[in-house]
């Protein structure tokens, strides 16, 4: 039981980090390479804010959210903006990828390289349930990321704003002569993105610890879920991160220490390979799509 | 030929000249490099070859296949692994050594690379990541194999018995990288090297003129990682000592930023970018971590600041050097006709019905775009399709050019059936297209344009390319006449070196023409083929099309151009709302009052042909 929690727990923090990179890909059609950066940096600076300046713990994760936006928002403005038309040009792998190992290897002079224990919310409060002793901090991730996906949900199938990311994600040259404003929806989708990114980096520290090295750890895990489960939308990430999770903790009962992410690797792989649009894949989705209008 | 082409000869000449001295330059400067340095700086340059070979390796990958992948530290890795255990643990020759190295890299390329046939290739880079860490572990935990973090010491570098020393090691892997920058040139010179370019310029048309792009990926990533592997092997033994920490993340970025400083896709890319990626290092020797951040930076700027990399910058001033060389030429001008295809014309002529579709459906979702459509199509006609906006047109010629799969019915050519098979399948068998938004290759000129539509005649293989044998240059020499044939007749010799986007739209669309002209069709299908002519260029199209009539070619077209239509079409078929409703000459189609109320609207004028 404890281990089923844990493995969900974790899980849902994957699908928080797949649905953040599921948001850039609806607009952009790109996946974030620098998305591991970004989730590590909202770990590190909650870490910052919690341990070293004493702030309140939910105040210092809302700063760490706003953090990680302006941060999104550069990356865009900085690797991605300039690069035209995205569907032609995959340099934006190559900025990307460069963006994060600036921010790494930034974070690695400013925070240091050890690994830094995080707080438990309620103070790692224990409860009794089933007959196993489930931490309170588990419970709460597993509930802010039902919200998160369910609100993000809303917003997308409801408000204009989601209706705008709709048009642009379907067709953005067209939207644009609707008069949607492409690249201002592109940067709220990169900030919202780091924002989900930052409570989820935030979240997850305690049970893996607060290092520069969560970019790698955490970041291909992201983007193993979101394959997993299929780019681009909300229930696939979710589909894909509980899968991780649960996946993970299997494998760590079968194959201990370090083979255990190479042969999650290797699934990953593999699901690349059997279900290109993963389990709920785009493809099924998108059946309808005019073959004709691209030609 | 006009004087500024001949201009252009001289200039090529010249800039010849220039470069093959700076080649040979280069080359007495690597030959006397051991004579002035030390062994620190020997070690350097000969690091640096093998990061050229390295580089060159990547640069297929990404340059010329399209693939970015970050899985090339792995790459060199595995082959640096393999080629050492071969010659350590089993006391294999080097040369042994070295091929299993690489050939090891290349299988784990291949296992790679399938799955991007399948898939978008930003796919494969998340793939790659996988992979790294992967290859990282796995250098790491087996210890058996790879001596895990120890690091693994590699036997003295003999060859034939030989033990070779720092100078005979300098000079082999100098002999080595000049054979890889050979036979790198020789290759992209090549139809493979076009067929590259033109595939990661654009999917669709490449799969147009029958390049089969997947297999393509597959194979290109696989030399890709052969070469990573060999520059793996030869480090192994140049440095006598592997631990896992060299192939690592770092090292990734280190051969991206080479090919990406260097730029993707050109042939001095890789040297340029090795060289100058080996040297940056040196200026941060005090700061390893500010040396991170400058190459993340490197990373960040140089594609937007110069997508082309240097050398790619370098060469739009020296634009005139990949001038064609064949069609400089002098060479006696025949009586040029339009053929059709050699090698399929003749094998099926029995019937008079080239094209016959019986009950094509398309759906799309609910919406039923093209229904039970029947038609048949004559030999040696021009058959026009014509119906309002939104009719199916488009969609019946992509299902029967294989671009989308049809729901129901059938599609038979040539009394074969043809329902649902790829384009680059009935390329073969002599159907080309153009397409209703022009797809050219930009990044290839407009005479290797039209050539492109004569890949399917080149017969030279792998071999005669990298040694660039008499076979190979006769070949390539007769398609560029040929290609300029067709650029003639569509009057735009002139303009043969150029690139097809300082072309007018009208002359794109026409280029489009001549290059599945020079696929020597029995079948050709063309997509509204005079949107955005001008009328002088509408009447050249015209004439070129009863050209093609004569020449025994079928035509299939979509056209809005009504005068056209009528005066040259034998047969029309009209669509709407996806249904046939009518269909005969054209003088009696334009009697049709159906078709008047369908197409012209109610009460429209009778239309009257000339």
């Amino acid at each position: 039981m404890q281990e089923l929690i844990f493995a969900l727990a974790n899980g849902s923090m994957y699908a928080l980090m797949a649905l953040a990179i599921g948001i850039i890909y609806s607009t952009t059609r790109i996946i974030n390479f620098a998305h591991g950066s970004v989730i590590m940096i909202g770990a590190m600076t909650s870490y910052w804010f919690i341990s070293v300046f004493h702030i309140n713990y939910i105040l210092a994760i809302l700063l760490a959210i706003s953090i990680n936006i302006l941060l999104s928002m550069v990356i865009y403005k900085t690797a991605v903006e300039r690069l035209g038309d995205l569907s032609k040009n995959s340099s934006w792998i190559v900025t990307l990828f460069g963006a994060s190992i600036i921010i790494d290897n930034i974070a690695r002079m400013i925070f240091g390289t050890e690994p830094k224990a995080f707080p438990y919310l309620f103070n790692g409060l224990d409860i009794r349930l089933f007959g196993a002793n489930i931490m309170l901090h588990e419970m709460m991730m597993i509930v802010i990321a039902i919200s998160i996906g369910i609100a993000y949900q809303f917003v997308i199938q409801k408000t204009s704003f989601g209706r705008a990311v709709r048009a642009v994600s379907y067709k953005p040259d067209t939207a644009r002569i609707m008069g949607i404003r492409s690249s201002v929806v592109v940067l709220t989708c990169f900030a919202i993105s780091g924002g989900v990114a930052a409570i989820a980096g935030a979240l997850i520290a305690p049970l893996t610890f607060a290092s520069y090295t969560m970019t790698y750890a955490l970041g291909i895990k992201a983007f193993a879920a979101a394959l997993i489960g299929g780019l681009g939308n909300t229930k696939g990430a979710f589909v894909g991160g509980i899968s991780l999770g649960l996946l993970e903790g299997f494998v760590g009962l079968m194959i201990p220490g370090g083979m255990k992410d190479a042969v999650i690797f290797l699934i990953m792989i593999v699901v690349i390979i059997v279900l290109p649009g993963g389990i709920l894949g785009a493809k099924i989705f998108n059946k309808g799509s005019f073959t004709a209008e691209k030609i | 030929m006009p004087k500024f082409s001949i201009k252009a000869a001289s200039l090529q000449k010249k800039y010849k000249v220039y470069f093959i001295i700076l080649w040979v330059a280069l080359l007495l400067i690597s030959l006397a490099i051991p004579l002035v340095a030390g062994s620190y700086y020997l070690r350097l340059v000969s690091l640096i070859f093998i990061y050229i070979i390295l580089a060159i390796g990547y640069n297929i990958s990404a340059g010329f296949s399209g693939i970015t992948s970050f899985a090339f530290a792995a790459h060199f890795g595995v082959g640096a692994y393999v080629s050492a255990v071969a010659i350590t643990a089993y006391n294999l020759p080097f040369f042994v050594g070295l091929i299993l190295g690489a050939i090891a890299a290349a299988v784990v390329g291949l296992l790679v690379s399938l799955p991007a046939s399948k898939v978008k290739h930003h796919y494969l880079a998340l793939i790659s990541i996988g992979l790294l860490e992967m290859a990282h572990r796995v250098f790491n935990e087996w210890t058996w194999f790879t001596g895990g973090s120890q690091g693994l010491f590699v036997s003295g570098w003999t060859i034939f018995g030989f033990s070779l020393d720092t100078l005979q090691k300098y000079y082999f892997i100098l002999l080595l990288v000049v054979i890889c920058i050979v036979i790198q040139r020789n290759i992209v010179k090549s139809r493979w090297g076009r067929d590259l370019i033109a595939m990661t310029d654009n999917e669709i048309a490449a799969a147009g003129v029958g390049i089969n792009f997947s297999k393509y990926r597959i194979i290109g990533y696989f030399f890709s990682s052969l070469l990573a592997g060999l520059a793996g092997g030869v480090y192994a033994s140049y440095s006598g000592y592997l631990s896992p920490d060299t192939f690592s993340f770092q090292f990734t970025v280190f051969i991206l930023l080479m090919v990406v400083l260097g730029g993707q896709g050109t042939l001095s890319g890789p040297i340029i970018g090795a060289i100058i990626a080996t040297l940056i290092p040196e200026l941060f020797n005090a700061a390893p971590d500010l040396k991170q951040i400058v190459y993340g930076a490197l990373l960040v700027v140089i594609p937007q600041v110069l997508p082309a990399g240097i050398a790619g910058t370098i060469k739009k001033h020296f634009r005139e050097i990949d001038d064609n060389q064949y069609i400089m030429e002098k060479r006696d001008k025949k009586a040029f006709e339009i053929k059709q295809n050699d090698i399929s014309a003749g094998t099926n002529t029995d019937s008079d019905d080239i094209l016959v579709i019986k009950d094509l459906t398309k759906k799309f979702g609910g919406h039923t775009a093209v229904e039970n459509l029947s038609m048949t199509i004559k030999r040696g006609t021009v058959h026009s399709l014509i119906g309002p906006n939104g009719a199916g047109k488009t969609t019946t010629l992509n299902m029967i050019t294989g671009v989308d799969k049809p729901s129901a019915g059938m599609v038979i050519f040539k009394d074969k059936d043809i329902t649902g098979k790829n384009i680059v399948d009935l390329v073969r068998q002599g159907v080309s297209r153009t397409f209703q938004h022009v797809r050219l290759f930009n990044n290839l000129s407009v005479v290797e344009n039209v050539a492109m539509g004569g890949r399917l005649f080149y017969s030279y293989s792998l071999t005669d390319t990298m040694f660039r044998t008499r076979k190979m240059r006769n070949e390539e020499r007769k398609s560029f006449y040929e290609a300029m044939d067709y650029l003639d007749l569509i009057d735009l010799g002139h303009q043969a070196n150029n690139e097809p986007e300082s072309l007018s739209a009208g002359q794109q669309k026409l280029l489009e023409l001549a290059r599945a002209l020079s696929m020597k069709p029995e079948l050709l299908v063309l997509d509204e083929p005079c949107a955005g002519l001008s009328d002088t260029e509408t009447m050249e199209f015209s004439k070129l099309l009863n050209k093609v009539r004569e020449a025994g070619v079928t035509v299939l077209m979509i056209e809005h151009h009504m005068d056209l239509v009528m005066e040259i079409s034998d047969y029309i078929t009209v669509l709407d709302y996806g249904k046939k409703i009518a269909e005969g000459d054209p003088a009696s189609v334009n009697s049709n009052p159906v078709v008047r109320n369908a197409y012209l609207g109610e009460g429209a004028e009778i239309y009257v042909t000339s």
